[in-house]
């Protein structure tokens, strides 16, 4: 268990010593809900204001950066490089890797998610969540939906570039269609049902939810696909662990 | 002797190509074993074998009493690898290193002591990537040798160290095998193979060429030669001698590889007093393992 705390503990010191991940982890988000908010602010949807649909949003859509980038690209950096071989010749084991980076990502996402919250409630007048036990609790899931899903598909990556594109993809694509951005309502038919099929339409319709309007349980769709995806991810992630590239 | 690590038969395929062939030896408990052999030879291979990372294709290893790719945990605990090439995380301290690589293992670890002994002191601070290749090599050494490894495993540990720093691994490797510590090492520095080893197996293409004491080795025939200057003799007068396996003549410096130094002596001087022709500086040398490096890879060459 040392283990995985001294590497936890570790990882996240390192993050923070690399300037340009703590620029896009924390300070992007913040100024893409400041540049949303220059043109949407004022106007209300379903009668939520703007801060009320996007800064839960976003706080969704840090979850994915936080999995892919913070966690699946740096690992797969770590195949590259030889960092995971040289642990591979000693007796930690793959989960301890994964329990500690999932740690690690935790953290982080933690602190980037009070940053936009805190941003929300100053410039957009955001109240705190109406069900915070409910909220706190969909995060969790979120989380531990998105942080296997990321490790695994990253995985599959013989590189950290192949590693960075297939996590741009996956981020680009949910970004514009599960509803963090345009709202779902007004894309045609056939977008709207590729909306469903992405696992962060339902992160984003569990947070927006606990936050605005019921508690978790009026969520069970939302929650039993993403505890479904988790459950999957983590046997798939942990079972095709690979320490190389090769 | 205890043995710690028995090869019998081993090979390695990857695809139609043998990396490694019907390889088989055995290490000693305490010695320092010097793998050897030009690049590409298979000593990488043969080295991830031992350690677990690679199965073989046929034939059977036993480091410890383990299986290593079956037990490679058990064995993990008790061995200690340094990689080539391998990294560890760019922005990570040195004594960050050292406090997450000691807590991977169960037992106490001897971090105060290999700071003492590396004198990591004065970079405990600095980050892995702002250090220099030689600092990379003995924090690696370190991580390598924290939990007191009953063996461990060096693939080209001088690899781009200067002289100075070389030297000064090598005083490092010695003192490690003092504490007990077997060492099992991959080098194509022959220098190092030489002062180093206690014996040396030469692989090339992936067969077992010899294996012996660096002292047996150079006795062998081929390393034997004898070296002279004189400016009237002809190399061809020198190569029609029996027993003479090759010649080299430079500026009137003449290099002689033969069979037996005394009878070649011989005949050189009688050549020489027939045709009243002066020599001097004649020398009886022994030769070293890079002459029988260089044979063994003509040899490859002429078949």
């Amino acid at each position: 268990m040392n283990a995985v705390v001294q590497l936890a503990i570790l990882e996240t010191k390192m993050f923070f010593r690399d300037r340009l991940s703590v620029f896009w982890t924390f300070l992007f988000p913040v100024v893409m809900i400041w540049l949303f908010g220059s043109m949407f602010v004022g106007n209300e949807m379903n009668g939520l204001t703007f801060a009320e649909q996007f800064v839960p949003s976003w706080i969704g859509v840090n979850i994915v950066t936080t999995s892919f980038f913070t966690l699946g690209t740096v690992l797969a950096g770590y195949r590259e490089t030889g960092v995971l071989r040289r642990y591979h010749s000693t007796p930690l084991q793959p989960w301890k890797i994964l329990a500690a980076h999932t740690v690690q990502g935790t953290v982080i996402f933690f602190f980037s998610a009070v940053l936009l919250m805190v941003f929300g409630m100053w410039m957009y007048g955001l109240s705190l969540p109406e069900y915070i036990g409910s909220t706190l609790l969909a995060l969790v899931i979120s989380i531990l939906a998105f942080f296997p899903f990321a490790l695994f598909l990253t995985s599959l990556a013989k590189n950290t570039q192949a590693a960075a594109a297939i996590s741009s993809l996956f981020l680009n694509v949910m970004l514009f269609l599960s509803g963090a951005t345009f709202p779902i309502a007004f894309m045609p038919e056939a977008l709207q049902f590729v909306a469903k099929l992405l696992p962060l339409y339902y992160v984003i319709n569990l947070l927006r939810g606990t936050w605005n309007e019921a508690p978790i349980s009026s969520y069970g769709v939302e929650v039993g696909i993403l505890l479904g995806i988790s459950v999957v991810s983590i046997i798939l992630a942990s079972r095709f662990f690979r320490w190389s590239g090769k | 002797m205890e043995l710690v690590i028995k090869v019998e038969g081993v090979s390695k395929k990857y695809g139609s190509m043998f990396a490694v062939k019907g390889l088989s030896f055995a290490v000693k408990k305490g010695e320092i074993f010097g793998i050897i052999g030009p690049n590409g030879a298979g000593k990488t291979t043969t080295l991830e074998m031992l350690e677990g990372i690679l199965k073989p294709n046929s034939g059977t290893i036993d480091v410890l009493g383990y299986v290593p790719t079956k037990q490679l945990r058990a064995l993990n605990k008790r061995i200690g690898v340094q990689f080539q090439s391998t990294s560890i995380q760019k922005k990570m301290k040195v004594k960050e290193a050292l406090q997450l690589f000691a807590s991977f293992y169960d037992g106490p670890s001897q971090k105060d002591h290999l700071i003492e002994l590396l004198g990591l002191h004065e970079k405990l601070n600095v980050n892995f990537e702002d250090l220099s290749g030689g600092w990379k090599q003995r924090v690696t050494l370190a991580l390598a040798t924290i939990h007191q490894p009953e063996i461990l495993f060096l693939d080209e540990p001088s690899m781009g160290l200067d002289p100075h720093a070389r030297r000064e691994m090598w005083s490092l490797i010695e003192r490690l095998r003092k504490q007990g510590c077997t060492i099992v090492i991959t080098t194509h520095y022959m220098e190092e193979a030489e002062k180093l080893c206690d014996r040396v197996a030469m692989i090339y293409h992936g067969e077992l060429k010899a294996l012996d004491t660096p002292q047996q080795l150079l006795n062998r025939s081929v390393s034997k030669n004898l070296t002279f200057e004189s400016h009237q003799l002809k190399i061809k007068d020198i190569e029609t001698i029996p027993g003479v396996i090759r010649a080299e003549e430079n500026d009137g410096l003449f290099h002689v590889f033969c069979k037996n130094q005394q009878e070649t002596a011989y005949h050189i001087f009688r050549i020489c007093h027939e045709r009243e022709i002066f020599l001097s500086n004649f020398y009886f040398e022994k030769g070293t393992l890079d002459d029988l490096f260089v044979h063994y890879l003509e040899e490859e060459v002429v078949q």
